[in-house]
This record gives C-alpha cells, sequence and structure tokens, in this order.
C-alpha cells in the first residue's frame, strides 16, 4: 500500500513518515515541495534518512495514485491538497484544523464526499481501545446511565513553531477534546458555546496560553474542559486528554495518558513517570492504515471535524465577548 | 484568661464538629436548637443546653450559627443586636441581600462576623493557599477545582431551581477557594443540571460547572456534584496552575491510613479536623487574637460568585460582578 505524507510543515510530519516507514507493507511517499524557507530540505532530507521515495511535486505525487495520505501542510495548503487526494482517490488523514475557514472545510468534506473518499482527523486520542471501550461503556449506559455532564483537561505545553501561536491554546488543544466528546455524544452537535482565556503563562501578547471551554450540546450534554497549555517541561503526564463522563448513576474517568512507572531517576535528579507506552500516534497510523486497507474509516470523520471546528471558532468568539454563543442546531440531526 | 462563652445554635450534623471543636478551643457552650437534641448534645461534650435564642445569646460573647442557612439571618441578626459576635456555617445566607443585611448591620455595630468555611482549613487546601501567597505559582493562569459528595439525608426546606437550589449550597466551597487564591471575581458563567430544587428526595443527583474570572485574568473551573450513593465517598481535587508551575491535589491519593475491603470509611487519619483549627483561629480572634483567614466581605463574595453561577444557569447569560474601586 503506497501512502504519502503531504509536506513537512506540521510538527509532527517527520514522526508520521517513521512510523509509516515502520509498517511492514507500507511503501511510504514523502513530498514536500513548498518546503521552507529556512529549511528547504526538510523534507528531502527525512526521506533520504528513511530511505523512502521523495517527489519533487504534487503534480507527480498524485500521478503514483496513493493508497492513502496524511495531509500536514501549513492550514491554508490543505484545503487544496485534500481536494486533490479526494480527486486521486485516495483516503485522508489530515491534521487539525481542516482550514481556517468552515467554508474551505465543508468544501473539503464535499470532495471527499463526491469521490468516495474517507476523510479522517488527527485525533490520536480518539483511537485505540481504552477510549473505543469508553464509547461502548457510554451508548450502552448500563454503568454511567445517562451522560450528563463531562469535564477534564488537556494541557499539552505549547507546540513549538509559529502556527501554535495563530491557533492559541484553543486552536492546538481544544481539537483533540471535542473530538473524543463528539465521538461519545455520536455527532449531537453543540447549542451553546462560551469560553474565557488568557495569555498570562505565553511570552507571547494576546496569544491565549489558557482556555476554558464549556459547550452544551443539543441533548443537554454539558461540556467544560481546560484546554490550556501546560508547563513547556511538564512532561508525559500531560501527554493526553483526561476527562470525566459523569453519568446519572456513575462517572467514568478517561486518561490517554495513564501512569505506569514511578520511583526517582538520578540521571535527571526527577521523579520518575511512565506510562504503559502505546505512542498513541502509532496507534492512531494503525488503525487509520487497517480502515484504509478494508474500506472503512477510523477516527473522527469529516462532518465531526466541521462541528469540532464550529465549537472553537465559536469559543473564539465568545472569549471576545465575554457571553455564551448559541449556535444553530441543523434541522436535520436534531434529536 | 476568661473562658469564650459560645452561644451554639443547632444541634445537627454539622453542631456536633464545631461542639467538640469549641470544647477543644477551651470554651464554654451553650447549645439552642429546635428539633429537642440540644440536651443530649450538650451532655455528651459536658456543655449546657438553653431553651430559647435570648437565653443563648445573653452574656454569650459569640453565637456559632449551625442552624439551616435559611435562619441564618436571622439569628445573625438578634446576635449583632445584642453586641455578640457571630459565627456562621457556610453559606453565610441563602441570598445575596441577606448576606448583605448581616455584613452591613454587623459593620454598624462593629461586631466581627467569622464564616465558617471550613473548606480554608482542610489540609490541602490551606497548603495551597500558603504556596501561591508565597509566590511559588507565580501568576496565576487556571485552576479546576471538583467536589463530590453524597448528601447524606433528603433536602428540607424551600430553593428554587432559580435560587441555584441544592447546588449553590456545595458549590460555594470550590467557588471560595477560587477566590481565595485568585482573587476578585468580574464574570461567572454557569450550568446546573439534575434535581436541584429543595426539597429533595435523598440520593438526589446534580452537577453545576461554573466558569469563573477574575480580575486578575486569571480562570477557574468548579465542578460541583451531588451524587446519587454515598459509595465512593466525597472526592476532592484541585489542579492549579500559574508561572510557576502547577500545584494538584486529590483526595483519592492515599494517606497514612489505607484501608482496603471491609466497610468503607471504617477508620483512617486525614490530619487535624478542619474544623478544629477553624474554631481554634475563630476563639484566637475573639479573645483579640490576629483577625482569621476569613471575614464577612469573603463570605459576602462567596454567595455573590454562587448566587451569579445561579442566575447564569437560569438565564444562559454570562454574569458581570462590579469590583469595587473599578471604573464604571
Ligand atoms: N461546612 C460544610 O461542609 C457543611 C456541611 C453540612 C452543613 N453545613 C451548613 O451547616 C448548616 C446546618 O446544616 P446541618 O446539616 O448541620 O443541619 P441539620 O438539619 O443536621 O441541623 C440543623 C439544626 O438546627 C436546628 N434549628 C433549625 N432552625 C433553628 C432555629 N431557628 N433556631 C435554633 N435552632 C434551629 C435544628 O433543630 C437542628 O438541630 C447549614 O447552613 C449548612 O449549609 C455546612
Amino acid at each position: 500500500m503506497k501512502v504519502a505524507v503531504l509536506s513537512f510543515a506540521h510538527e509532527r510530519a517527520a514522526t508520521y513518515a517513521q512510523l509509516l516507514h515502520d509498517m511492514p507493507d507500507v511503501e511510504l511517499l514523502v513530498a514536500d515541495p513548498d518546503g521552507a524557507a529556512e529549511d528547504p530540505a526538510r523534507g528531502s532530507a527525512t526521506a533520504r534518512r528513511l530511505g523512502a521515495r521523495y517527489v519533487g511535486s504534487w503534480d507527480e505525487l498524485f500521478a503514483l495514485r496513493p493508497d492513502a495520505v496524511v495531509v500536514t501542510s501549513e492550514v491554508d495548503r490543505r484545503r487544496e491538497l485534500v481536494e486533490r487526494a479526494a480527486g486521486a482517490g485516495a483516503q485522508v488523514l489530515c491534521e487539525h484544523p481542516p482550514a481556517v475557514d468552515e467554508a474551505d472545510a465543508r468544501a473539503m468534506v464535499r470532495a471527499c464526499e463526491d469521490a468516495g473518499v474517507r476523510l479522517s482527523f488527527a485525533s490520536p486520542a480518539c483511537f485505540g481501545p481504552a477510549f473505543a471501550a469508553v464509547r461502548k461503556e457510554i451508548t450502552e449506559g448500563e454503568v454511567l446511565g445517562g451522560l450528563t455532564a463531562v469535564h477534564g483537561a488537556y494541557n499539552r505545553p505549547r507546540p513549538a513553531g509559529a502556527e501554535a501561536a495563530r491557533s492559541g491554546a484553543l486552536g492546538t488543544n481544544a481539537p483533540p477534546v471535542f473530538d473524543m466528546v463528539d465521538a461519545v455524544l455520536g455527532g449531537i452537535p453543540a447549542e451553546q458555546v462560551y469560553a474565557q482565556s488568557n495569555s498570562v503563562l505565553g511570552a507571547e501578547p494576546g496569544v491565549e496560553s489558557a482556555a476554558l471551554v464549556t459547550v452544551r450540546y443539543a441533548d443537554g450534554t454539558v461540556v467544560s474542559v481546560d484546554c490550556s497549555w501546560g508547563p513547556a517541561d511538564s512532561g508525559p503526564a500531560v501527554g493526553g486528554p483526561a476527562l470525566t463522563f459523569i453519568g446519572e448513576r456513575a462517572s467514568v474517568e478517561f486518561t490517554a495518558a495513564p501512569r505506569l512507572l514511578g520511583g526517582f531517576d538520578a540521571a535527571t535528579s526527577r521523579e520518575r513517570w511512565g506510562t504503559r507506552g502505546d505512542d498513541p500516534y502509532a496507534v492512531m497510523l494503525g488503525e487509520f492504515v487497517a480502515a484504509v486497507r478494508q474500506g472503512s474509516g477510523a477516527g473522527p470523520d469529516g462532518a465531526a471535524a466541521l462541528r469540532t471546528l464550529r465549537i472553537i471558532q465559536a469559543a473564539r468568539a465568545s472569549a471576545r465577548t465575554g457571553q455564551p454563543v448559541e449556535l444553530a442546531v441543523p434541522v436535520t440531526v436534531q434529536p | 484568661m476568661r473562658q469564650l462563652e459560645i452561644a451554639l445554635i443547632g444541634a445537627g450534623l454539622i453542631a456536633r464538629m464545631h461542639l467538640e471543636a469549641w470544647i477543644g478551643a477551651g470554651a464554654s457552650v451553650r447549645v439552642h436548637s429546635l428539633d429537642g437534641r440540644a440536651a443530649e448534645l450538650a451532655a455528651e461534650f459536658g456543655a449546657k443546653a438553653v431553651d430559647s435564642l435570648a437565653e443563648a445569646l445573653d452574656g454569650a460573647d459569640a453565637v456559632d450559627i449551625c442552624s439551616p442557612t435559611g435562619t441564618h439571618r436571622d439569628i445573625a441578626l438578634a446576635a449583632i443586636a445584642k453586641n455578640v459576635a457571630v459565627v456562621c456555617e457556610k453559606p453565610l445566607a441563602a441570598d445575596v441581600t441577606e448576606a448583605e443585611e448581616i455584613v452591613g448591620a454587623a459593620e454598624r455595630a462593629g461586631v466581627p462576623v467569622y464564616p465558617a468555611h471550613d473548606i480554608r482549613f482542610a489540609p490541602a487546601f490551606a497548603r495551597l493557599h500558603e504556596l501561591v501567597a508565597e509566590g511559588r505559582l507565580g501568576a496565576g493562569t487556571v485552576a479546576r477545582f471538583t467536589v463530590a459528595g453524597y448528601h447524606p439525608r433528603p433536602w428540607t426546606g424551600h430553593a428554587s431551581v432559580e435560587s441555584g437550589g441544592i447546588l449553590t449550597d456545595q458549590m460555594l466551597h470550590g467557588v471560595d477557594i477560587a477566590y481565595w487564591l485568585f482573587g476578585d471575581v468580574v464574570r461567572v458563567h454557569a450550568h446546573y443540571q439534575g434535581e436541584i430544587a429543595a426539597p429533595a428526595p435523598q440520593g438526589t443527583a446534580a452537577v453545576g460547572t461554573a466558569v469563573l474570572t477574575h480580575a486578575s485574568g486569571a480562570l477557574s473551573q468548579v465542578v460541583s456534584r451531588w451524587t446519587p450513593t454515598p459509595q465512593p465517598p466525597i472526592r476532592v481535587t484541585y489542579h492549579v496552575s500559574g508561572t510557576g508551575g502547577t500545584i494538584v491535589h486529590d483526595s483519592e491519593w492515599p494517606q497514612e491510613i489505607q484501608v482496603s475491603g471491609g466497610p468503607a470509611g471504617t477508620f483512617g487519619y486525614y490530619g487535624e479536623s478542619p474544623f478544629s483549627s477553624e474554631i481554634r483561629e475563630f476563639a484566637q480572634a475573639l479573645r483579640g487574637g490576629p483577625e482569621p483567614r476569613l471575614v464577612s466581605h469573603d463570605a459576602l463574595a462567596a454567595v455573590r460568585i454562587t448566587q451569579a453561577a445561579a442566575r447564569s444557569a437560569w438565564t444562559g447569560r454570562a454574569v458581570e460582578l462590579p469590583v469595587k474601586g473599578a471604573a464604571a
């Protein structure tokens, strides 16, 4: 199976390339023709290091008919690449956000639908068996009863690079969390979004480093999460989202990066902290590639990403005005 | 030193803890309640029972109000009128108007009001505040507080959903800590879910979710829950962040003693009871010692914030709170 990594603009592109390259039945293609001014050879260098095929232009890449692509370009190039991938019949795994504008995101979703291509989003916490078990349990409602409220946090530190300054903590940390909630709620749309933010932690004035977002969904579920950046060196404990699902009878806590080991590490003079070590990105890519092979889908789809995008845009508007934003609930999905 | 004379009002759940703490602080206590339990409670701790509020207040240094929240105002005003200092269980009053009446009357009379927010005396919260006050957290960014507990009895009394019902009661704990750490709150948004109106049966489940914006720019999230079953026992957590790092706590972390199997809550050790340290601090203040860590204005601020949360949950809007001294 041919899987292409499209662009190295995103911080995780090289990780994805490595993980795909390590899969026995995947032929990795790497393309980064737009390069970066400061590092024009970043894509070709990675390809060379991995012994993977580097492709010098988008035309050439799509002419090779990849079975699937991973879109890790700058945000404003994602629409074009997703549309081209759809045109070439390649299944797509795209980084968040799909686009800056909702209209662009809609166009991407439509292009994939029209081409019969599954558009998936890179929300690692939505993949994997533990989260699947939580989803199943909540859907069945036997232990929890009806879901009432969800609270939690995703405090990943600020990612390096200029993109994080553009998107702020809401842009980097809210999508994985709201994708998880969307998966649990089965796509029920948000009805009211309230957010407050500050830039106390960041060195960059005007870039929000802390944000609390509260969403009420059309079925009445209330979700309130802390999407703030954690301290730069805060370690593996903040490696993944942690959410508490509160039901009428009981509650369930889900931790994407649970502690497995403790102790003391003399080399760093720090407390030892170890998780079980299933790399969430490896799990995600594994499920994505398996789904491509089976012709099915894995993870949040285009419609889910659109719902998440609407929540984040409403959160930004709410943080500006200090009042909740009411979202029109599409008639077709009203319960 | 002359022994403090305390008029303890109420002989219920919380009155017992206060009584034990007053005796421990060396005070002499007269107990008054309406349910006929005062005599038995008093006898247990070597205190005495009296038949009326007037009798209790007569010659007392302080009243300690441990009766239901709806009765706080009248009892506090009666004490203030007799120049008797007021210690009062949380919340200071059922709404902002009543709380303002108490604080206003006390100020005019020059009588101190010490609100019993025991959470400020719980070791994990007292240490948290110390660290923050020492500057170890740096500038505060975001704090999250959760409290989940079972209410052991049906809720008597009347409280509408609009008033915030049984949630404002518990939410006050998290709100008070947020205010203590990060200061004045200028904006509140909240959702209240579940069976929150009182009267309500035992095992009532409810969730409150509030976001507070502090004047400093710091943010707090408070999640407050009444759980339908006694198990698991009360659970309290916080996660507080600032430019200097994070401070976290979970009441489920094992302390000195951890019991496995058998009935839960059989025994354990969690340090000195918060009620003991609280009452000791109030007793010292009543004897002319330093001002306690919280006074009337803190209680009023907490009631203002929980009432704003109730109002937000009711109207679906964020509620702005005026800040003293800020330009309009
Ligand atoms: N700090 C906490 O965590 C906490 C916990 C529980 C209760 N409380 C507060 O403590 C107060 C009492 O709660 P409780 O659970 O102990 O109640 P309770 O029902 O167990 O006891 C109330 C007592 O007050 C007496 N009483 C009622 N009206 C009276 C009146 N007008 N004059 C004299 N006595 C009167 C009753 O006879 C009874 O003895 C409430 O304000 C509540 O919010 C605080």
